[in-house]
């Protein structure tokens, strides 16, 4: 473990003599390396070590935190008075501590330290060269690479502890493609909470040249109508559309304030009676899994909404506190340097009965968003947008032109309301999730979909 | 600071090298979060790291590491040279020439340290207090917050290059919620300094009240082309994508809408535009860039003519052009790489209530959102969500919501017939001074 049993409790009773209910310490050790490649070159290499701790104290609604870099005792003792002056007003007691055990486990094969640096390199240069190979118009190919490998370690006042050692694989293709000075671009993306078995899965090349494959694709696309369409979203980056429309507004930081559109909804009915939204972050290796939340607490499978009625909300520890229930397992942290707030892990709407297929062939007219580039919410409205760099028009129930240019914008709350068709073809996706500052890795998924009625807002009126 | 610079140098020279880097950063930094009038978090950190840079063959490499013991800097240093050797080779490659004289710069504020937690958690309140008090209609604050840093930087390499700055910075924001007949709307607003002296709370508070109840009753309006005017929060983001395009090293990889215009009309003649990272009132400014290269002021656009491109050392040398200071570093933990400072948008302007005037039927946008995944700074392609108002008969009527505005980037800058008066720093698209912008065409996408 990074810090012994003996300095934890002393950091955290350190930090009750001065104020506050309940304490915390949070320790990390994170090692990463990262390589990018571009115009066939390899450009960064770059390798590192972040340590530090942070200690918050709670009283009653009030946080107090503070970080501070390495493990040395006295500075630790140092970051716990702070932290319990900050909410002054002490006295919460201090439990033995006692190690949580259980949860999921995130087994790596090939730890990234087990591969020199010359063969990631060769990673990168394998998606380099799937991308060229996609076509003469491929002008410019952007890999990157990143691992990471994190120990952290948890305890608190109520006895709490637990540690975990996260290894994450991420590897990402950009590529420009180029036509008589037209320019459009393709993004693809794998990672996991795993090592670096997961180029045996899918090979480097293969991921270079489906983002290549989708730049090409959109040099033959037309400017994207706007307007009021029905909107049919491929599998697996469609999920990210319910992470904006609909996610962030599940989490209890908005909704204790009343500044989410969910608020005080829970058993109501809130989408179509085919929409189950899971957040899971207990799914074995995937990208936005743990064993453990930041704070400790082990993971799970938590149905945010079932077949259309609202079930509930994701929760770290203060929220649940305040709302006199128990953390959701959704406490989480960017690094050290940053208190926990309630996030999404894998947050997915579950298969429905459809083929893909079916959803498109009965639409006579409609926008099909194959790849998203990223979205954004207003929790208190419901108002959400997000980028499609990947579309095409659907005409007489099938697949036509590709649209460039478009983005969708809609309120969260009708959406979920007008999905009227879910296909059987579930399938996830990475990224990383912004939100007060902090970026988290989070997975989001779906199976082909339709929502009726969404605005597309293109250039063509 | 510069002595530990110093001493991670020595590690790293000694590694088998022909040129190394140091660059360290120590910073602390408070934030401070109020709801109804009370504490709701104040976080302090201290964090400070380095990272070395080294040269061999042409081939650079990088490591970093937040522990300042000895042996730590000998790991590091021996990294970064490990990491060189796997990079590909460059002729352009190395640290700038050392520069003669560094100026100092006026961006620390020892006041920022003498005002009272008490007085700083005062600022959230203020703010907070402002919304609530400026209409009804405001059901609550759901954010208040004040945070500040201070940072120290420091350089050394084996050029000779030896220097360090002192910062401060600091901002109060917050997000109002209005409420009226079921519906919610928000705003938000902000105001930045080097020290809390300089922050106006109470019109931070005012401003994001305002947008909140303006927009109550907002609606999706009917889709048309129609002139848009982008307000200066809206026109920094736009600036700021536009400048993540104006780098030299996306338009010798291909990957700008600018590749190949210098000297070209790429946008109207009422727009300039300049990257300026010794102005005195940019938050981005500072002494000398994330290589030790002091920071200037580059013209980028002037009168619609595109003039050049932002450079760090590697991307100018490809040019033959000298570094304009702007190799930017995000932490200790990343190399320098190209990017704006301070973006300023500047021309002949015309007072806003005769830019808003002049427009028969359009949409005045005060809020763009999903502008990382909806502007495209390759292909140009433009297209945010928005909200707003319609502006019918040159004044601002019915509140409109959940629309799109569309373009091509420099379509879009091309048809920009006028700037207002109303210049203001916005921490949007990075470090922007926008005023607002009439766009003679957009697409808006709605009903």
């Amino acid at each position: 473990m990074l810090l012994d049993e003996r300095l934890m409790q002393k950091v955290i009773s350190r930090a009750l003599e001065e104020g506050g209910d309940f304490a915390e310490i949070y320790a990390e050790k994170r090692s990463s390396t990262n390589l990018s490649l571009e115009d066939g070159k390899l450009e960064k290499c770059s390798s590192g070590l972040d340590t530090g701790v942070s200690v918050r104290a709670v009283k009653g609604r009030q946080t107090s935190f503070v970080s501070t870099d390495g493990f040395e005792e006295q500075a630790l003792l140092e970051a716990a008075r702070l932290a319990g002056q900050g909410v002054a007003a002490g006295g919460g007691g201090v439990s033995d501590l006692r190690l949580e055990q259980g949860g999921v486990v995130h087994p790596v094969r090939r730890q990234p330290s087990d591969m020199e640096v010359a063969g990631k390199v060769v990673l990168l240069e394998q998606a380099d060269r799937g991308a060229r190979e996609a076509g003469s118009e491929v002008a410019q190919a952007m890999i990157g690479y990143s691992d990471t490998v994190s120990e952290v370690l948890v305890a608190n006042s109520e006895g709490c502890m637990a540690t975990e050692t996260r290894t994450r694989v991420r590897l990402v293709a950009h590529v420009v493609a180029t036509r008589e000075g037209i320019m459009q671009t393709g993004y693809e993306s794998i990672g996991a909470h795993r090592g670096m078995e997961i180029f045996e899965e899918r090979e480097p090349k293969d991921v270079g040249g489906t983002a290549a494959g989708k730049a090409l694709t959109m040099l033959d696309s037309q400017p994207a109508p706007s307007g009021k369409m029905s909107v049919v979203l491929h599998r697996g980056f469609g999920g990210v559309l319910f992470h904006e429309a609909c996610g962030h507004g599940l989490e209890a930081d908005a909704v204790e304030k009343g500044a989410s559109v969910y608020a005080g909804r829970v058993g109501e009915t809130v989408a179509s009676e085919l929409v189950t939204l899971v957040d899971d972050g207990s799914i074995s290796g995937e990208w936005g899994s743990n064993t453990i939340d930041d704070e400790g607490v082990i993971t799970s499978r938590n149905v945010l909404i079932e077949a259309g009625v609202l079930k509930g909300y994701m929760y770290d520890r203060i929220r649940a506190r305040n709302a006199e229930t128990t953390s959701t397992g959704n406490g989480r942290r960017q690094s050290f340097r940053h208190p926990p707030i309630p996030r999404m892990t894998n947050t997915f709407i579950l298969a429905g009965d459809s083929t893909a297929e079916q959803v498109i062939g009965a639409t006579d007219r409609g926008f099909y968003a194959r790849t998203l580039s990223g979205g954004q919410v207003d929790p208190a409205t419901g108002d959400f947008v997000f980028g499609v760099s990947e579309g095409y028009l659907i005409e007489g129930g099938s697949v036509g032109t590709p649209l460039r240019g478009a983005t969708l914008i809609g309120n969260g709350p009708e959406a979920l309301m007008n999905v009227d068709m879910v296909a059987d073809d579930f399938e996830m996706n990475i990224g990383v999730c912004g939100k007060d500052g902090q970026g988290v890795p989070a997975g989001s998924g779906q199976p082909t979909l339709r929502i009726q009625g969404l605005t597309v807002g293109g250039t063509e009126v | 600071m510069l002595d530990i610079a110093k001493k991670a140098l020595a590690y790293a020279e000694a590694a088998d090298v022909e040129e190394a880097e140091v660059f360290v950063t120590r910073s602390r930094s408070t934030s401070i979060k109020v709801y109804q009038k009370e504490v709701d978090e104040l976080a302090s950190n201290t964090g400070s790291g380095f990272g070395i840079r080294v040269f061999r063959g042409g081939s650079v490499g990088y490591a970093y590491s937040s522990d300042f013991s000895e042996e730590s800097m000998a790991a590091t240093a021996a990294a970064a040279a490990e990491n060189a050797g796997v990079t590909a080779a460059d002729e352009f490659a190395g640290l700038p020439e050392p520069p003669g004289e560094v100026s100092q710069m006026d961006i620390h504020s020892p006041r920022m340290a003498e005002v009272s937690v008490a007085d700083k958690i005062g600022i959230a309140r203020e703010v907070e207090a402002a919304a609530l008090g400026f209409d009804d209609n405001i059901s609550q604050v759901e954010q208040a917050a004040y945070n500040e840093a201070e940072a120290t930087v420091a350089i050394a390499n084996s050029r000779g290059f030896a220097g360090s700055y002192r910062e401060t910075t600091c901002f109060a924001f917050t997000m109002a919620i209005a409420l009226r007949d079921g519906q919610m709307q928000t705003g938000i607003s902000f105001t930045t300094g080097r020290e809390p002296g300089q922050l106006d709370a109470a019109a931070c508070g005012r401003e994001a009240a305002e947008r909140a109840v303006g927009l109550l009753g907002a609606k999706q309006c009917e889709s048309m082309t129609c002139p848009v005017v982008m307000d200066p929060f809206v026109a920094a983001g736009l600036a700021g994508v536009v400048g993540s395009a104006l780098t030299g090293e996306s338009v010798q990889k291909q990957r700008s809408l600018f590749a190949g215009l210098e000297g070209k009309a790429v946008a109207s003649g009422v727009f300039s535009l300049s990257d300026d990272g010794t102005h005195p009132d940019g938050l981005a400014s500072a002494p000398f860039d994330g290589e030790g290269v002091p920071t200037s002021m580059t013209m980028l656009i002037e009168n619609g003519i595109l003039q050049g491109y932002l450079y760090d050392t590697y991307s100018g040398r490809k040019d033959g052009r000298p570094s304009t200071g702007n190799g930017i570093r995000g932490s200790y933990r990343g190399m320098p790489h190209v990017g704006a400072t301070n973006l300023r948008i500047t021309g002949d302007s015309l007072p806003l209530r005769e830019l808003i005037g002049s427009v028969d039927k359009g949409f005045h946008v005060s809020e763009v959102s999903g502008i990382h995944s909806g502007a495209n700074a390759i292909s140009g392609d433009f297209s945010v969500g928005a909200a707003g108002h319609l502006i019918e008969g040159g004044k601002l009527t019915v509140p409109v919501r959940e629309v799109t505005i569309a373009g091509n980037m420099i379509s879009m800058l091309k048809s920009v017939e006028a700037i207002g008066d109303d210049h203001r720093w916005v921490p949007f698209g990075g470090v922007v001074q926008a005023p607002s912008m009439l766009i003679g065409e957009m697409t808006v996408s709605g009903r």
